[in-house]
């Protein structure tokens, strides 16, 4: 196989933190008080589409 | 053993079948390549999750036997292929791309590999995917139990996910073809990153038997192949009813072309401004070039009213509580710990929250979403077209949701920026609720990486979108490209 220049040089240029994907974290509590407020987030925009009592949830799915 | 060419790799399945029943070739000695092509660069790209030498081995010299005796399964047989590690194999790890599931073997196969084995096929391996499939919400490409998928056109990038595995494996001719799933995105998602040709079937076309459950009422299996025309070809085996499936729809796909309706007598929606202002900037001049191939074949490129719903919201809603009840029992045993993505493990935790109501309330959406585009948007138009993503693969190291409580630089720059509103936005997450099916056509590049088209259509079209993807690529070769030295 030939190898050019930029797949010889890829392997110098990603650090083993990069390969392994290199994190930024937030501590868990800060996580899951951010994942509650997207899942509120998302409560507060259902309420925004007009439901009439006749529409059934989508049960038995059909495409 | 002939040394085969390195063409062979990124041969079509129609090209490397007639080799095969020419003789050319055996299938042993396609299988031992492939294999070994599989092992050597697969590590390389973070996309293999489990070679299958042995069994590869002993399929293809039934494959042998079989054409020397004259009995010809169609254009399948003797092809290399590879799964998502979603897909469960009999005896061997299925390990959904998680380390809480790092040993799981189950003792049977997947619907689909039974299928892909009746008609010859040669599995080779299992390939690296999302932990989890992404279930819970990741925000870094690192979310794996292989560490984040790199690209095969540049290893700094992301091979997009949650089928990252099987869409690298393709781009760099690890495989001939691979099965992957979506739920939301992601088959559409790594097939644009790595620019292969791919297809999201139908909600329940493809039996999902043996394959983890994300979502039952919005996971689809699919192939990423290398045009449109083998997607038709794979979805005609693995399509179908299945009993063990509960979602199935009791419908085959049977691979028509000769009846495809030419582009000329297709009215096609889009957005301009998905091309333009919505699209990354480098983007741009290929998503301009490949609405003017569309054009200049005479497809009847129009604009539509696009059915206005939170489609985001709702897809969440309805994910979450669906994913909540199916890892109950991971996070009650505390093993969710063990997942590489915080992000995801806090998702998976708070998931529970979801209360009966909102997902009946998202359920009740999604039929209204269901009608609108049956009613609005399929009795005006035959197909909806949008580009794949609204740019190339991003860095690996990128975040890909906001983190909460940092900087504000690192916290509102994640790598996939919603674009600005308008145009068809959330079409993914739309035609997710909706079951609709998609194809992926690779049509560029932008900063020497992959950019694609994403043709949806109504439901069970999945002809119609392969003779638009058939059309397009007899005038374009971005399908055929490869990436430098593979």
């Amino acid at each position: 196989m030939k190898l050019t220049r930029r797949e010889v040089v890829t392997p110098v240029i990603l650090s083993p933190a990069m390969l392994k994907g290199q994190q930024t974290v937030a501590t868990g509590d800060v996580e899951l008080q951010a994942a509650r407020e997207r899942l509120k987030t998302n409560a507060h925009a259902l309420n925004t589409v007009t439901l009439p009592m006749s529409i059934e949830p989508a049960f038995q799915f059909k495409a | 053993m002939a040394q085969l060419s390195s063409n062979v790799f990124f041969s079509t399945i129609p090209e490397l079948n007639a080799k095969l029943v020419a003789k050319e070739f055996s299938a042993v000695e396609l299988a031992r390549a492939f294999v070994e092509r599989l092992e050597q660069f697969g590590p390389r790209y973070n996309a293999l999750a489990l070679g299958l030498r042995q069994e590869a081995i002993r399929k293809a010299e039934t494959v042998d036997a079989d054409i020397k005796r004259g009995r010809l399964r169609g254009p399948i047989q003797g092809i290399p292929y590879g799964v998502k590690d979603l897909l469960s194999y009999a005896g061997q790890p299925t390990t959904w791309g998680a380390k809480p599931y790092a040993a799981q073997v189950f003792d049977h196969n997947a619907t689909v590999i039974n299928k892909l084995d009746g008609v010859g096929a040669v599995i080779t391996g299992k390939l690296s995917m999302v932990e989890l499939a992404g279930g819970g919400g990741y925000r870094y490409a690192s979310a794996s139990l292989t560490g984040p998928g790199l690209n095969p056109w540049d290893r700094t990038r992301w091979s997009g996910g949650s089928s990252s595995g099987s869409a690298a494996a393709v781009a760099a001719g690890l495989v001939t073809f691979a099965i992957g799933s979506e739920t939301s995105g992601s088959i559409v998602t790594p097939a644009s990153f790595c620019g292969v040709t791919a297809l999201r079937p139908t909600y329940g076309l493809v039996s999902r038997h043996g394959a983890m459950a994300l979502s039952w009422t919005l996971d689809k299996l699919g192939p990423f192949c290398r045009s449109a025309e083998d997607c038709g070809l794979v979805l005609q085996v693995i399509a179908g009813k299945d009993s063990n499936d509960p979602g199935s729809a009791g419908k085959s796909f049977y691979y028509t072309p000769q009846y495809g309706r030419p582009l000329k007598e297709l009215k096609i929606a889009y957005s301009p401004g998905d091309f333009t202002d919505r699209a990354e900037p480098s983007a741009r001049p290929a998503f301009d070039a490949a609405l003017g191939v569309l054009k200049a074949a005479g497809a009847q490129l129009m604009e539509i009213q696009w059915p206005q719903f939170p489609y985001g919201p709702v897809l969440s809603t309805v994910l979450a509580a669906e994913e909540a009840a199916i890892f109950e029992p991971l996070v009650e045993s505390g093993k969710v710990d063990q997942l590489a993505d915080k992000a995801q493990v806090a998702g998976l935790k708070a998931a529970a929250d979801v209360s009966a109501k909102d997902y009946l309330k998202a359920m009740r959406i999604r039929r209204l979403i269901q009608e609108a585009f049956a009613m609005q948007v399929f009795s005006q138009v035959d197909a909806l077209l949008a580009p794949g993503r609204s740019g190339p693969a991003p860095k690996i190291d990128q975040p890909l949701s906001p983190i909460p409580g940092a900087a504000p630089a690192a916290a509102t720059a994640p790598a996939t920026t919603p674009p600005p509103p308008g145009g068809f936005a959330g079409i993914i997450p739309a035609g997710n609720l909706a079951g609709l099916p998609a194809l992926v056509l690779p049509c560029g590049f932008a900063d020497n990486l992959p950019v694609a088209l994403q043709v949806m259509g109504a439901p069970f079209s999945e002809n119609l979108l392969l003779s638009i993807g058939r059309e397009f690529q007899t005038r374009t070769d971005w399908h055929k490209r490869r990436p430098q030295g593979l």
